[in-house]
């Protein structure tokens, strides 16, 4: 990569030779602290247990083709997969519990968070950015440089779209591992609506959010192709947080905050063994990402010629 | 007493065992006539022709196979197909037959099953009103093959045998939890005859009817220990694909299929358009 002062003068972006300060000046601590320990744990568990979720409810979405019956005799019958199922729902709630708790924190610790800088929200500035990437697409104008705080368009829209996803299954889940209970409260056509939407928001949740959307920001792009490191590591080099969220960084430096965020990478060895263990992973995540792909393809297929 | 009496009413006793016993051996009773062999002589044949029995036709060849696996295969030809004679039938004989079959073939032996059939909204249309498209015996259990309703190959196979006159019954009931557990092998799901019952079927305006407004509730409680009435108006049969079934429901699908059109296009351009880019400006070569 070229250097952070060629690099911000290239694009115009106005920021003071500010980084190498920083970065001599906090030593050993070169990276930049991108997600906490938390954070990361809170994304393993709903990696995995999203991924037992679709493993053991898609055959019964499809439940009369060949495919879903030999994928659902080899994980044990539906009894089993209800089971996997429902406990995956456990450990995806308990992350959803903890990631609420989570936020309710840090709404109340940091005053403004929720609409000021590096906010969640979609501003006019994500609008500017999503539009500068579509000309690129396109082909009307180079490859933008984005002015991106904390969360880019397409993480704040994953998010929200995640977040109205989780809300459905949950709820609908939850209507349908008791719907005696449920119907003692609501109507039993509420029984039906959770069905069709547990399977739709399903389709939904896999297609959408993971296929199109989150293996292709966080593995595919060229930007962190073949994945995106700073999920497992929490950190990345200075150099390169700087080139990916410049407003972010700008903002903290101007704030006197960037030295809270610096950390130290981890030690080479742990490196190494998190290097394996998260290839494995990631691998597999990759494999998963291609059968994804291939059955959204044959599910679009199917519909289109079912007119 | 003196020992004569005794040894008379020793035998006394076992006659009346022999005779209480009689009626439950019956049920795989068979005389060893040979009939059945003589029956074979011609129906073995593979060319023997059809005959058409209300617009159906029927091969005149008995499945062997089929039959020796059935629960009847000790059974002799005459037990159920009475009065013929072990030589060409008379065209009396045969039709005959048919018009007697469906009385009498059966409620022989399964009388308790034709009572309740007789009772049912198929039985009546057959015994009554002689539709020749409602089912008798035979339309559901099959006639040389017959399975033994107990077993789990029976079960699995009703959604099809009833889904032969109520396709779209069948259809929508494998499109809820029940269906699909059921057609993926897990047969203690509820399948067509759990709910509806089996030969005591009653039309849901039926007040006897399982489905009945009065009864439903108690028929889901068989299963679902707290079921009440908001519970039972669930609605197992709705066909997503049309308004007409359900409009909510109907809506809501619809809802997931525009949904899923716009953000799969939208979302795959975006990828796609975005890794074209890359591929095309040499992103992906970095150092």
């Amino acid at each position: 990569m070229a250097s952070i002062d060629s690099d911000v003068r290239d694009e115009g972006i106005a920021l003071e030779p500010a980084p190498r300060v920083a970065h001599t000046a906090v030593g050993a601590r070169t990276h930049f602290r991108r997600f906490t320990a938390f954070q990361r744990w809170v994304h393993f568990f709903i990696m995995v247990s999203f991924s037992l979720l679709v493993l053991t409810g898609m055959p019964l979405k499809y439940s009369d083709k060949a495919w879903a019956q030999t994928w659902m005799g080899l994980i044990g019958g539906v009894e089993n997969a209800g089971m996997i199922h429902r406990f995956a729902a456990m450990i995806m709630v308990t992350c959803v519990i903890c990631m609420l708790g989570f936020f309710v924190t840090i709404l109340i610790r940091t005053k403004g968070h929720f609409w000021g800088p590096g906010t969640m929200v979609p501003t006019r500035q994500d609008y500017r950015d999503l539009r500068a990437m579509v000309s690129w697409f396109i082909g009307k104008s180079p490859q933008p440089k984005l002015q991106l705080d904390r969360y880019a368009y397409y993480e704040k829209g994953e998010f929200w779209a995640a977040s109205a996803g989780v809300s459905i299954m949950c709820i609908t889940g939850a209507i349908l591992w008791y719907p005696e209970v449920a119907a003692r409260y609501l109507p039993g056509i509420v029984i039906n609506f959770a069905l069709v939407n547990h399977s739709g928001g399903a389709l939904l949740a896999m297609g959408f959010v993971v296929v199109f959307w989150h293996f292709f920001h966080a593995h595919l792009r060229p930007e962190t192709f073949p994945m995106d490191k700073a999920m497992y590591a929490g950190g990345l080099p200075l150099e390169e947080y700087v080139h990916e969220r410049p407003v972010e960084y700008e903002r903290l430096v101007r704030e006197g905050k960037l030295d809270d965020v610096l950390v130290a990478p981890v030690s080479e060895t742990r490196m190494k063994i998190q290097n394996v263990v998260w290839w494995i992973i990631t691998g597999a995540a990759l494999f998963l990402w291609a059968v994804f792909c291939i059955f959204v393809v044959w599910v679009t297929y199917n519909w289109l010629i079912s007119f | 007493m003196s020992s004569r009496h005794a040894i008379l009413a020793a035998l006394a006793a076992v006659c009346i065992l022999l005779v209480a016993a009689a009626p439950a051996a019956a049920v795989t009773f068979t005389i060893p006539t040979g009939k059945t062999d003589r029956c074979l002589e011609c129906h073995s044949k593979p060319d023997l022709g059809a005959i058409e029995v209300n617009g159906v036709k029927k091969t005149l060849t008995v499945d062997q196979d089929a039959w020796h696996a059935s629960m009847h295969a000790r059974m002799d030809c005459t037990s159920c197909h009475t009065g013929f004679e072990a030589r060409e039938h008379t065209p009396e004989e045969t039709k005959g037959w048919y018009q007697q079959a469906k009385l009498t073939a059966c409620s022989d032996c399964h009388s308790a099953e034709f009572k309740m059939y007789d009772k049912s909204f198929h039985g009546n249309l057959v015994m009554n009103e002689g539709s020749e498209e409602a089912p008798a015996c035979g339309d559901c259990h099959g006639s040389h093959g017959i399975v033994d309703p107990t077993t789990a190959e029976f079960r699995e196979s009703i959604p099809a045998v009833c889904g032969r006159c109520h396709g779209e019954k069948s259809e929508t009931y494998l499109d809820t939890y029940h269906g699909k557990s059921v057609r993926m092998g897990d047969m203690s799901r509820a399948v067509c005859v759990d709910c509806h019952g089996s030969h005591e079927i009653l039309p849901k305006s039926d007040p006897d009817s399982a489905v009945s407004s009065q009864n439903v509730v108690a028929t889901c409680g068989k299963c679902h220990d707290s079921a009440n009435s908001k519970f039972a108006s669930f609605m197992v049969h709705v066909d997503r694909s049309t308004p007409h079934s359900s409009l909510w429901v109907w809506l809501m699908e619809m809802n997931h299929a525009v949904l899923i059109a716009v953000l799969f296009t939208l979302g795959g351009l975006h990828c796609f358009l975005y890794f074209y880019r890359g591929l095309k400006e040499g992103l992906y070569r970095r150092g």
